[in-house]
Order: C-alpha cells, then structure tokens, then sequence
C-alpha cells in the first residue's frame, strides 16, 4: 500500500469536507422523491449510463465480499472452494494463536496490536508534522519549495520506500545512514530491522516519512481558508502566536483534522506492501499486520482462515463506511 | 468545444484499443500463448549460483531434445505455487525442498502422479534408494522425483585462520565448546549465522535433536507422534543457545536474525570477513565459491567438518535435504523433462558444478569437481542414519512457524516452554 | 486566492534594521524547515547516489563518501537488461494504462447519471459507493482469482488485474466526478436539454470538457495507484513474463540480498515515472486535492 492510496483518499475526504455549497443559481427547495420525476427517456439514459459501473462493482466487488464472508466458515483448499465446513473455527484459531492475537502477557502482542501500534504512533506523528510543517511553511516565501520536499515520498510506491529505507536502517554501520550516525556519536550500530522491540517503530517511521507529505498539503489548504481578519484581530487584542493557534487555528481546523485521520485509520488496516518487503513480518512474526496475516494464511494452505482474517479487517472498516455516509448525507451536497 | 471533446474521447478510445491488443499481442509471445511450441516453465527458489548450476543442466536438456526450459525464481515458492494454482496458471514444474508441502498438494490433487507420466515404479527404483523414493511418495503414489541431494550436517571453517588460532575442527560437542571459547579468548568472533532465513535455524535444531534425542524420537517429532512439548525438544533449543548467543554470534543474537543466509556465509567466507565457523548444509560450498567470494580455495580458505556428535550413544546422524521435482500439468514435454532429470547424465552434469550432491543411484563419484563436495558426496552415500530434513517434513504452514519459534526463542531463551507449548497445540490440529 | 497567514503589505519592513529584526524572529521557522526538509531528502539522495556508484564502493562505504568514489550507469544497464527491469517496466505501462482509462470512462459516465439524471433509487445506490470506498481488496481477490481462473483464464493475461484495479478504482471515481459534476452550472445543462439534445450529447459537450481539471486528477492518482501497487499484482499476475516492477524488485531483493548499488538503481527506475508524472502535471494533483474543499 502506497501513499498514492492516502492521496486519493485525499481527494475524496477533501470533497466530503466540502463546506460551501456548489456555485450555482439558488434551487428550489429539494425534496428527496425528487430522484422519481423525470422523464421515462432521461430515466432510462440515466440508468443506461450508470449501469457498466454497477455491474462492475456487483460483480467484483459485491459478489466477492460475500464470497469470502462464506468462505471463512471453510477450511477451504488450493482452489479456493467451499470444501470442509468448520463453522466459527477459523475465528477461534486466529484468536487462539499467539502471532495473530496474544493477550497472555503485557503489553499485549501479535498482528493485531501491531495494527493498534500503527494507529497510534503513526496516525499521531503524521497529524503532528503535517500540521507542523503546514503552520511552519505558511510563514516564509519559498513554502512550495518545502511542501514539495515532503511531499515527493507520497508519489513513490511503498515497495520503493521499503527500498529506500532498507538502506537507509542497514545494520552495518558503514553502509545504513542511521546506523553511521550513531556510530558518529560513539554509539553501537542496532540492528533495526533485526530486533523484535524496534522493527515495527522503524517501519512506522519509514511510512510517516511517506505520508505526511498528504496531511501536511491538506492542512495547509485548511489554515489558508482561515479569514485573515480573525488572526489580525486577535493580534491586535495581543494574544501571542502559540495562543492563536491553540484557541482559534485548531478549532477551525477540527473537521480536516478529522477527516485526514480517518483516511490514515484506514491507511493502517490495509498497510502491507512495505512490511512484505521490508521484513517479510519478521522477525518471527514481530511485524505482522492483519493485512499480511491474510496473505499468509490464504497462502500456505489455509484459505478459509485468511478469509477469516479478511472479514476482521471488514468489519473494521464498517464504522469508517458509517462515518462517510453520514458525513456525506449531512453537507447536503445534493442537486 | 465540440471538436476538442470528440478529440478526447477519440484519443482515449484509441489508447484503450492499443493498449489491448499490444497487451495480448505481447501477451502472445509471453509463454503462455506459446507453451505449445515445446517449452515448459520450471519453477524453485533457487537464485545466483545454484541457479546458474542448474540451467547447465536444461541447456544440455534443450541441445538434446529441442524443448525449451524457462525458470523461474521464486524467493516464497509456497505462496507463488499457491497463487498460480489458484490463478489457474501453474509452472509445469516444480522443483520443491519440501516434501511437507509436495504432500499437501498430491493430498489436494493438484500434482500428477508419476506413473500417469510413464515414470514407472521399476524406473525409480532403479535410480533411486528406497529413502528417496518414500520422500516422493503420498498415499502409495509416487508424485516427485528426487532431484538433488545435500547433508545438512556440515559445519563451515576458514583452513588458514585456524592454523592462525592453532586450533582444529572439533569430533564432539564439548570440542566444538572448547573450540569456540579458545577462538573468542584469541579475539575473535567464532560464530556467524544467518539466523533472518530462520530456515537456517531448524537445521540447527534438527542435527542437535538427532543426536540428543536419537533418531527415532525425531522422525516422531516430526510425523506428529512426539509432542513439540517433550522435553527434548526444550533441552535441544537450550543446547543450540550455548553457541547460539551473543557471545559467540557475529553481531549477537539481533545481529545474527538480520543477517540473510547468504549474507552468514559472507560474513565468514567473504573478502575481509572476520567470523570463523559456519554451520548450514552442504550446498554452502558452492555458493561460497562461485558466488559469495571468487578467490576462495577448496582446502586452503574454505573446508568443512561434519556436525560433531553430542550424545555418543547416537553417534553421527546425517540431517539431509533434498528437493523434489514435481509436475502440474502433464504432457510429452513434461515427461521428457522429468525422465532427463532422472538420468545419470542430468545427475553428472549438475554435479560436476559443484553446487549438488545427486541422489541418483546411476551417478559415479568421479564426477564430483572438488574435495568438497566428494566430501558431501561420501557423507551422504555413507550415512548410516539418513534424516531428511524435519521441518521440511512439517505440513502447512507448520514449516514457517517452526522457524519463527525459533527466531523467537533465540531472542527470548525464557519464554522457551511457553512456545512450545502454544506451537504444539497448532501442530495437534494439523497431524 | 490562498490567504497568507502574514503581515500584511501594510507593515513590510522598510527599512535594514526592521528587515534584521524580521530575520531574526523568523529564523527559528527557517532554521527549523531547512532542517526538516534536508532530513526528508536523505533517504532518497541515498538511494540516488548508491544506485550509481560501483559494487565495490557501496558494500564498503556508506553514499556520503560519493565524491571519493567514481561513478557508474552500470548498475542501470545490469538491471535493465539481466534483471529483466526493461521488460517489468513495458509490464507496468501495460497494466496501468487500461486500470486508469476504464474506472475513468465509466466512472465518469456513472458520475453523470447519479449528478444530473433522475431515476429511482439513484441517492441510494450513491450512497452505497460511497460506503464501498472503503472496502479493502483482501474480501474480494480470493474469489477473484477463483472467478478469473473458471471465465476464460483471465489469469493467464492482464484481464484480471486490469478488472480487479477498475472495481477498486470506480467508487472513488463516481463519488469525485459526481461530486464535481454538480457544481456545474445548471442552466447550461437545462439549455441543452430543452435544446432536445440527449444525455449522451450533453455530457460529451457539456461536462465533459468542463471537466478536465477533475478528470485529470483522478487519472493522475489512479495511474500512480496501480503503477505503484504491489499487492494486486503480486496475486492477480501470477505469470512471471508479465510482471510489473514492483514484483520484479521483490525478487531483486532476494536475488541479490544486501547488494544495494543494484536494488537502488531498481527502486530508481520504479520511482522514475510516478515522479515525473507527479512534477509535470503538480498543477492538476493540487488542484484536485482542493477541488471542493476548503474554503478559498
């Protein structure tokens, strides 16, 4: 998963923050039957147009989602058909096994927690240097020179930034950038990618590096759409730059703030192509994600399993889907 | 407005028609399409030199029958079979280190059985010990054939450095302490290992529990009918941590786990290298020669001595592995292929690369190039115990999570019991 | 226009001593952003310069002693021709190409529908892709790969992976289009409609030329989306001739291990041409990130 992935959620929570209404000439008052007036011949071309998109999405998409919701009650085979029932086994297994969901000791551990970790860490250090970097470039007149510097990494693919990093975390400390660095200091060369307690911080680190570029350009749009008249009026009742921010930027930026979160939540479900190269989910099972749980399981011979897998990670998105619709239903951006 | 939206939608018509058909022309000259002009598609994880030993071996298959042999690397064989299989496109042959896995796709259908292919019983039999041929069989059908042999059960020196150190290649575990001890004493590292590939791990434990455990309890261990939890199993781990630790590890134990298997033998074999002793399998002689350092000399910089007994009583198991070549799709380029492979002169030509033992019968010890693998060679045909390699055994994905206990437990030498006890409650539900 | 959260004209400094005090309050926010952007920089220069030093230099020292070291484009041609990266590069273009044109073409002719035609069921039916949005690949390519293997081995070409990118790509692209579409003037639409003209002319003339800023912004993320993915391709192109770069690295990676002059000159080339699409066509990315949004 790359970080064009987070780019187009962008552009989509972009629009759902849409704030002003589209330009246009005032509507009559909108009802919601309105969808059922119109001509038999503007119904029929509508439906005509609409119609390959839905059949697409039906059929691949639709279709699948409740064929894997079947499959994980299989225990499944190399062909992927629904051969041997076991019913809610695939669940108890997953919960049952220590590299999925290990809650034996604390602090808790497995696939799953690796998931919570990136919520936390890497949701929480993009919002903070995106915004940082927003409120930052506002200030000096080379600003797109900077943003452009960050937000390069969000156009490469995640197999090219598992690359980049890769060297950059190398063990040998004539070789790996951090690794010299330390050295530089008098310090011993870490083994990042070796150690079971850095691995999932180092490959956090590498995807911030990647995405904050998305949450930098979005807030940044956000803060200039403050009106200048608030700030100068606040500076001239005195209030200090740090209070600016904290009482009049941050409110103001509350929605986008959200909004960006959401899309690194679900950033964070998916996340897989820069573990699978980096690590591989090792060492051992350290790294392991949801997502790459699926991929293992379905493929070494346990498909219903990964299925299994699959439908957590819908479920997880459920409350996202939920957000959406109702976000999108209450900017009544409708014609 | 009217012409430039005809020209969109005209240059977008014509990209999406040329994108067609100059994908299914390319597609066309792709194998797929043109499989039938006699190429077959041959599929192991084999890279680097081992690769390269091996396409010797199908170029003289084409010179000699006209069939072209494409091969694949692929660096997780399990899921990329897997994935074909699912996708409906498989290689036609797979060359597999694992009869664990062989055995979940015959047990499934998915591979041909040799018979159906012309490759008789008598036929294997003739080339093939009786240990080989029950490695290839699933349910009483032969399904692979042996392709290439190699002991396990080697250990890695530099000649010139210990002359340096004056120590010698140890016969016994307490040896192989003494030794290591003396060399870490003169100041230098005594152990490097490639412990990321966690294959390389499993190794370890399987020639340690052969000879503390015996081979009996092992071939149980790995058939399901020893618990994971025995104490055996707990006492070989502890064994393989008196040399497995930060002490004696090039880089210490995280070190040693983000170190590749090949990137280990570097670490001993290679220009300017500083570690002294090596364990893996037979097959790190020719990877160190023809790939990892050129300038090496058999006898001189790089020789091998065999896994030291522990418990006398079980003397000198050899641990071995061996891959299997196996079909998915069957037709007259595919028997062709197969019945090559389990030729003498096949078995010859790979040989003399150096990269393999042959576990073919016809196959004359002449062949072998260097006193290293003759050593192998002689290892493998004297063996009075033969173990095939035990995680390799291992179904599903049992194999994966084996190794990763082990990684696990190196890290955490504490939380050995608990590991296993988990694992064995994974391991009851697949035997 | 953007606002600035700046002084305004008013009190620019004038004179040498205000300029020295604004350099001076400002010059942590300088201090602070050069540092920043020059840590953000490091791992790709790292990558660019190892990609073009010899083997030797890059297994004995790290890329900041470039000027020591002479440079080399072999890496390059080693990856392009043995590697097989050329041949992946062709595969990627083939892929990408049509996984952008499809979910753009009826994307944009559903957007159209649920914006500007009436027909029942129409608010639903949105909202519902609008919830899909969300929904990751891993519920549907297990039976994705099952159905493409029973249909006509649409695994064996790039059919598959070319339906699979324009399923995953459509919601997006209905929801921005639709969303774009309706802040077209109305009467413009009204106008043609009474004109007699059909749908299908109204949104060939119409809409469609007015919306080449959005329809471009989305093809701009798609083609980087599917240029860049790895998961898809590695399920859905299974056939070793036809896969992308991003497969064919993973397997650098494990061919050559630790050699880095060869996997950086491999992750270059895979990082070439979404950069370049990026700094070429910047105008419409950023455009489209704001498009709709924020108050401006």
């Amino acid at each position: 998963m790359t970080t064009a992935p987070v780019a187009r959620r962008a552009l989509s929570l972009l629009s759902l923050s849409a704030q002003a209404p589209p330009i246009q000439v005032p509507q009559p008052k909108r009802r919601f039957g309105r969808s059922r007036e119109g001509s038999l011949k503007e119904r029929l071309q509508g439906i005509a147009f609409a119609l390959p998109a839905i059949a697409v999405l039906c059929l691949f998409v639709i279709y699948p989602a409740y064929y894997t919701v079947r499959l994980a009650f299989y225990k499944s085979d190399f062909l992927f058909s629904f051969t041997n029932w076991v019913g809610l086994d695939n669940f108890k297994d997953l919960f049952e096994d220590k590299a999925f969901f290990d809650v034996s000791e604390f602090p808790p551990s497995g696939a799953v927690f690796n998931n919570v970790r990136w919520v936390i860490i890497y949701i929480s250090l993009c919002l903070i240097l995106g915004l940082a970097l927003a409120v930052l470039t506002i200030r000096v007149r080379y600003e797109s020179f900077i943003k452009s510097i960050i937000f390069i990494p969000m156009a490469i693919s995640a197999t090219a930034v598992a690359v980049i990093w890769l060297l950059v975390y190398s063990p040998n400390a004539d070789i790996g950038t951090v690794n010299a660095v330390i050295n530089a200091f008098g310090g011993n060369p870490v083994s990042w990618l070796g150690k079971e307690s850095t691995v999932n911080y180092a490959i956090i680190v590498a995807y911030v590096w990647a995405s904050t570029g998305f949450a930098m350009v979005v807030l940044s749009a956000a803060l200039k759409g403050i009106p200048t008249e608030i700030l100068e009026a606040a500076r001239v009742d005195g209030a200090g730059e740090w209070s600016i921010f904290r009482r009049i930027m941050l409110p103001m930026l509350s929605l986008p703030i959200s909004v960006v979160t959401v899309w690194l939540f679900i950033n964070v479900i998916k996340v897989f192509d820069i573990i699978y190269v980096m690590t591989a989910g090792g060492p051992g099972t350290s790294s392991r994600v949801i997502a790459y749980t699926m991929f293992t399981e379905t493929f070494s011979g346990n498909p219903g399993r990964g299925a299994a897998v699959a439908v957590i990670m819908l479920v997880l998105t459920v409350p996202v889907m939920i957000l959406n619709i109702r976000r999108f239903k209450s900017e009544r951006v409708m014609t | 407005m009217k012409r430039r939206s005809w020209l969109v939608l005209l240059a977008v018509a014509l990209t999406a028609i040329v994108a067609s058909f100059a994908a299914t022309g390319y597609g066309g000259k792709a194998k797929p399409a043109a499989k039938s002009a006699g190429t077959i598609e041959v599929l192991s994880l084999w890279g680097g030199s081992e690769k390269d030993a091996f396409i010797k071996v199908t170029t003289a298959f084409t010179q000699k029958t006209g069939i072209k042999v494409e091969y694949t690397t692929a660096r997780d064989f399990v899921p990329v079979i897997r994935t074909r299989l699912a996708a409906g496109n498989p290689p036609e042959v797979a060359i597999i280190p694992r009869p664990g896995v062989l055995s979940d796709l015959a047990k499934q259908g998915a591979v041909k059985t040799l018979s159906s292919m012309g490759l008789t019983n008598a036929y294997m039999k003739a080339r093939y010990g009786p240990a080989w041929i029950k490695l290839g069989t699933v349910g009483g059908k032969l399904y692979g054939v042996a392709a290439k042999a190699n002991s396990k059960s080697v250990v890695w020196y530099r000649p010139d450095q210990f002359k340096k150190y004056k120590v010698k290649p140890a016969k016994t575990w307490a040896q192989l302490l003494t030794l290591t001890k003396t060399l870490k004493a003169k100041g230098a590292t005594p152990w490097a290992a490639g412990a990321k590939d966690s294959w390389t791990l499993t190794d370890w434990f399987e020639n340690v529990y052969a000879r503390t455990a015996g081979p009996t309890k092992y071939q149980g261990l790995f058939s399901g009918k020893v618990k994971f939890t025995d104490p055996s199993v707990g006492r070989a781990i502890r064994q393989m941590l008196q040399i497995l630790n930060n002490k004696y590890l090039a880089g210490g134990v995280q070190g040693a786990l983000g170190t590749a298997f090949v990137d280990g033998i570097g670490r001993v074999f290679g220009a300017g290298a500083k570690a002294q002793l090596y364990f893996e399998g037979g097959f790190v002689g020719g990877i160190a020669l023809q790939q990892v350092n050129t300038k090496l000399k058999a006898g001189v910089t790089i020789n091998s001595f065999p896994f030291p007994t522990i418990n006398p009583k079980y003397d000198s198991p050899m641990v071995g592995g061996g891959d299997l070549a196996a079909a998915f799709k069957d037709n007259a380029d595919v028997r062709a292929f197969l019945q090559y492979v389990s030729s003498a002169e096949a078995g010859r030509i790979w040989v003399s690369t150096g990269a393999i033992v042959s576990p073919n019968k016809q196959v004359k010890k002449t062949a072998y190039p260097n006193l290293l693998v003759r050593a192998e060679a002689a290892q493998v045909a004297g063996a009075k115990v033969f173990l095939f390699d035990g995680s390799d055994l291992l179904p599903g994905s049992l194999a994966d999570d084996w190794g990763a206990l082990l990684q696990n437990a190196l890290q955490k030498p504490g939380t050995i019991n608990s590991l296993l006890s988990d694992y064995q409650k994974k391991a009851a539900k697949e035997f | 226009m953007a606002t600035r959260v700046e002084v305004p004209a008013l009190t620019r400094p004038r004179t040498l001593s205000e300029r020295l005090v604004r350099i001076v309050t400002r010059s942590p926010v300088h201090i602070a952003l050069i540092i920043i952007a020059a840590i953000w920089l490091v791992p790709t220069v790292a990558l660019l310069i190892t990609s073009v030093r010899e083997r030797s230099d890059t297994l004995s020292s790290g890329w900041w002693h470039v000027f020591e070291s002479h440079l080399t484009l072999s890496n390059y041609s080693e990856v392009l021709r043995t590697a097989g990266m050329g041949h992946a590069f062709l595969n990627s273009l083939y892929i990408t190409l049509p996984s952008t044109l499809m979910p753009l073409i009826f994307g944009a002719l559903a957007a159209y529908a649920f914006a500007w035609t009436r027909f029942p069921f129409r608010d639903t039916t949105f909202l519902f892709i609008v919830a899909l949005m969300v929904v990751p690949v891993q519920t549907a390519f297990v039976p994705l790969l099952k159905f493409f293997r029973e249909n006509g081995g649409l695994n064996t070409e790039f059919y598959g992976i070319w339906l699979a990118h324009t399923a995953f790509g459509l919601p997006l692209a209905i929801f921005l289009f639709r969303n774009f579409f309706i802040t077209l003037p109305k009467d413009l639409i009204e106008a043609a409609r009474m004109d007699g003209a059909s749908e299908f002319a109204i949104f060939r003339r119409v809409v469609i030329p007015l919306s080449v800023p959005a329809l471009a912004s989305f093809g701009i993320f798609q083609f980087l989306w599917v240029w860049n993915d790895l998961l898809m391709a590695l399920i859905f192109v299974s056939d070793p001739s036809k896969q992308p770069m991003t497969v064919k690295i993973t397997q650098l990676l494990s061919t050559y291990a630790q050699e880095f002059h060869i996997l950086a000159a491999g992750g270059f080339l895979l990082m070439i041409v979404p950069l370049i699409v990026f700094f070429a066509l910047q105008r419409y990315f950023v455009q489209g990130l704001l498009a709709g949004s924020v108050k401006s």
